[in-house]
């Protein structure tokens, strides 16, 4: 009688000459498999040299009992020999779908150790930075050469989708433009009269508003507004053109997508932008001119009279010529990352919220640069 | 005690079933079984509802009327554990794979053995990698994600991931769709050899004759609202059906018949 030297649910080994005979036993399926695995060392421990390995006891088996089999006899294996027997003609199949032993592979993508991964990714960040301006910059200059070409074959222009455009990205975000900067301009009133009444000097409110809401906060509020609106919606609706390989289609048409989809996009957002920072600016002055007339008691009409006597017009123009500077950079940087999608959906949306995050950072640094410009020439 | 005899040879079975999208009528009354360790072939126009058919019985779409049985068990009176229960024994491999994109294929294939099991991430890793080796992939396709495989590998992950919980019913929607005919005729000799070495249920949806020919033990045909048959395939060819007349015996039909009769081909 041989010695039963390991006894579980699955497996029972018994010590003998000159191997052992490892028997398993029971249901080996998929539901069971944690627990087998969990046996394996013990079984092995207890397998001195090779083994015959036994395999009449199993009731039921699928191919996750055939792989943990071939971990038994691999793991045996490894320690002296290791045969199988006893394999009715039913399971036969599937021990040889599952036969041999895969070498070891990566299952997971690669990554680099902690302390590494860090100092990696800031640089290849910092590189992806830089190479993205300068394809930006590129793609910038292909536009200006593709609209300096189009003043002289003037019907390359699509009007019907310009104006189109002019509709979806001017016309339709009216409503949450004016609702923004209306309650901007509350809020400024409000907050600004609050501290300067500090020093008797509450009416300079209007100064103040004046100031700030014309030259900044209207044309950069819109701006921001229109990249996070429009910006991406260039991004998405180009790129999905991209994945659904129409762009491809457009081109063997012989339609450039320069000129199909982006020239009227931009020159759209060239129109619309400027205009609703005009109504932004008119809004936000609402808002300033109610809340004055709530808070401070300052009527309408004489709001207007000392507006139209402190406030200078320069303000007014500097805060409209950036507008169109700002909707090239956001119509550019949308139609830029649609064009740049490829592969598959998450990089859609990868590439559409890439839109508005470079929109709105080049928007900003613009409006700094154009501040320095503007105190530097005096106006 | 025949009747009870012949529900244990049947896996699925759908009863009066109707589907409907607003006044169009997809499937009026529809009766199916699909036996136990056989593979069925569906075929069908453009527009007969087989996928309608295949949605509803993997419980994606509620029909109108009519009740499907999976094991016997009725899948509307089921509840929310019986169906997650039940799900386990079906592996469905979309027509484009549905693999999940921000997963490797390794890590798509775990997927399912994460959410049912707890195993060491040894045994998982062998287990993913056995599969992958199974559905006749390169081991190096592994760490690769979605997108960088070619549709005949991503089909054969997607096999892969269907077959990770050794299912007794595999549900395979247009197995061969986009592929070209080598791949289709490697894919198609791939579904018979696996699921005939693993005991496996197939329902099976197509538009290629060559995988009916080479493939099902029976076909079953939908039209006209109806199954018009469901036999092996000789008979089926004979049936006096004008859609079913043509679908066989165009040139199509007669290039994949003439292909399937002779010697069956090495893949």
């Amino acid at each position: 009688m041989a010695e039963i030297v390991y006894h579980s649910d699955f497996v029972c080994v018994e010590q003998g000459t000159p191997s052992s005979l490892v028997r398993f036993l029971g249901s080996w399926t998929i539901d069971n498999a944690q627990a087998i695995d969990e046996v394996m060392d013990a079984t092995v421990d207890a397998v001195d040299c090779g083994a015959v390995l036994d395999c009449t006891g199993i009731s039921d088996l699928d191919t996750t009992g055939a792989v943990l089999i071939r971990r038994f006899a691999s793991n045996i294996d490894d320690a002296g020999a290791a045969v199988l027997t006893g394999v009715s003609s039913e399971h036969k199949g599937l021990l040889d779908v599952i036969s041999c032993r895969p070498p070891p592979a990566a299952t997971e993508p690669e990554q680099l150790p902690w302390y590494i991964g860090p100092v990696v990714e800031v640089g290849e960040a910092f590189l992806r930075a830089v190479a993205s301006i300068a394809r930006l910059l590129g793609f910038l200059g292909l536009l200006l050469t593709r609209l300096f070409g189009t003043l002289l074959a003037p019907g390359r222009i699509r009007l019907v989708p310009m104006i189109h455009q002019v509709e979806v990205i001017g016309v339709n975000a009216m409503g949450i433009v004016g609702l923004i900067t209306f309650l901007i301009g509350a809020v400024m009133v409000n907050q600004g009269a609050i501290q300067l009444a500090k020093f008797g000097a509450d009416v300079f409110v209007i100064d103040l508003l004046g100031i700030t809401l014309l030259r900044e906060m209207a044309v950069l509020l819109t701006a921001i507004i229109i990249a996070g609106r429009s910006g991406s919606a260039f991004a998405a609706q180009i790129g999905s053109m991209r994945l659904n390989e129409e762009i491809d289609a457009m081109r063997t048409l012989g339609m450039n997508p320069i000129d199909v989809l982006v020239l009227p996009r931009l020159l759209a957002m060239m129109i619309c932008l400027p205009l609703l920072t005009f109504y932004a600016d008119v809004m936000g002055m609402a808002g300033g001119v109610m809340m004055a007339w709530v808070q401070l008691d300052i009527a309408p009409a004489n709001f207007l009279v000392y507006f139209h006597d402190n406030v200078s017009f320069d303000h007014f123009l500097v805060g409209m010529i950036k507008a169109p500077f700002f909707a090239a950079i956001i119509a550019s940087g949308g139609c830029y990352q649609g064009l740049r999608v490829s592969g598959s959906a998450d990089v859609l949306g990868a590439r559409t919220t890439k839109s508005v995050v470079q929109s709105i950072f080049l928007v900003i640094v613009l409006d700094a640069l154009f501040g320095v410009f503007f105190t530097s020439v005096g106006l | 005690m025949d009747g009870s005899l012949s529900d244990l040879n049947t896996i699925i079975k759908v009863r009066g079933l109707v589907n409907s999208f607003g006044d169009h009528v997809v499937h009026d009354g529809l009766d199916l079984d699909v036996k136990r360790g056989e593979i069925l072939g569906v075929v069908g126009g453009s527009g007969s509802g087989k996928s309608v058919l295949l949605r509803s019985i993997i419980g994606l779409r509620k029909p109108q009327a009519g009740t499907i049985e999976i094991n016997g068990y009725d899948q509307s009176t089921m509840t929310n554990d019986q169906m997650q229960a039940a799900r386990r024994e079906w592996g469905v491999l979309f027509q484009d794979g549905a693999l999940f994109s921000a997963l490797t294929v390794a890590q798509n294939i775990k997927v399912p053995l994460r959410e049912y099991f707890h195993m060491s991430a040894d045994l998982m890793d062998d287990l993913a990698r056995s599969k992958v080796t199974m559905a006749g992939l390169p081991l190096d396709a592994a760490c690769k994600f979605p997108a960088d495989l070619s549709g005949g590998m991503r089909k054969r992950a997607a096999l892969a991931r269907a077959l990770a919980l050794d299912p007794e019913i595999l549900f395979l929607d247009e197995p061969t769709a986009g592929l070209d005919p080598i791949g289709a005729a490697a894919f198609d000799g791939l579904i018979k050899d696996l699921t005939k070495s693993l005991g496996i249920t197939v329902f099976l949806v197509t538009h290629d004759l060559d995988t009916l020919y080479r493939v099902c033990d029976r076909v079953a045909v939908l039209g006209d609202k109806k199954l018009l048959i469901v036999a092996p395939l000789e008979d089926v060819t004979k049936f006096d059906h004008p859609w079913v007349q043509e679908y066989f015996g165009g040139p199509r039909g007669r290039a994949a018949a003439s292909l399937g009769s002779g010697p069956p081909k090495d893949c």
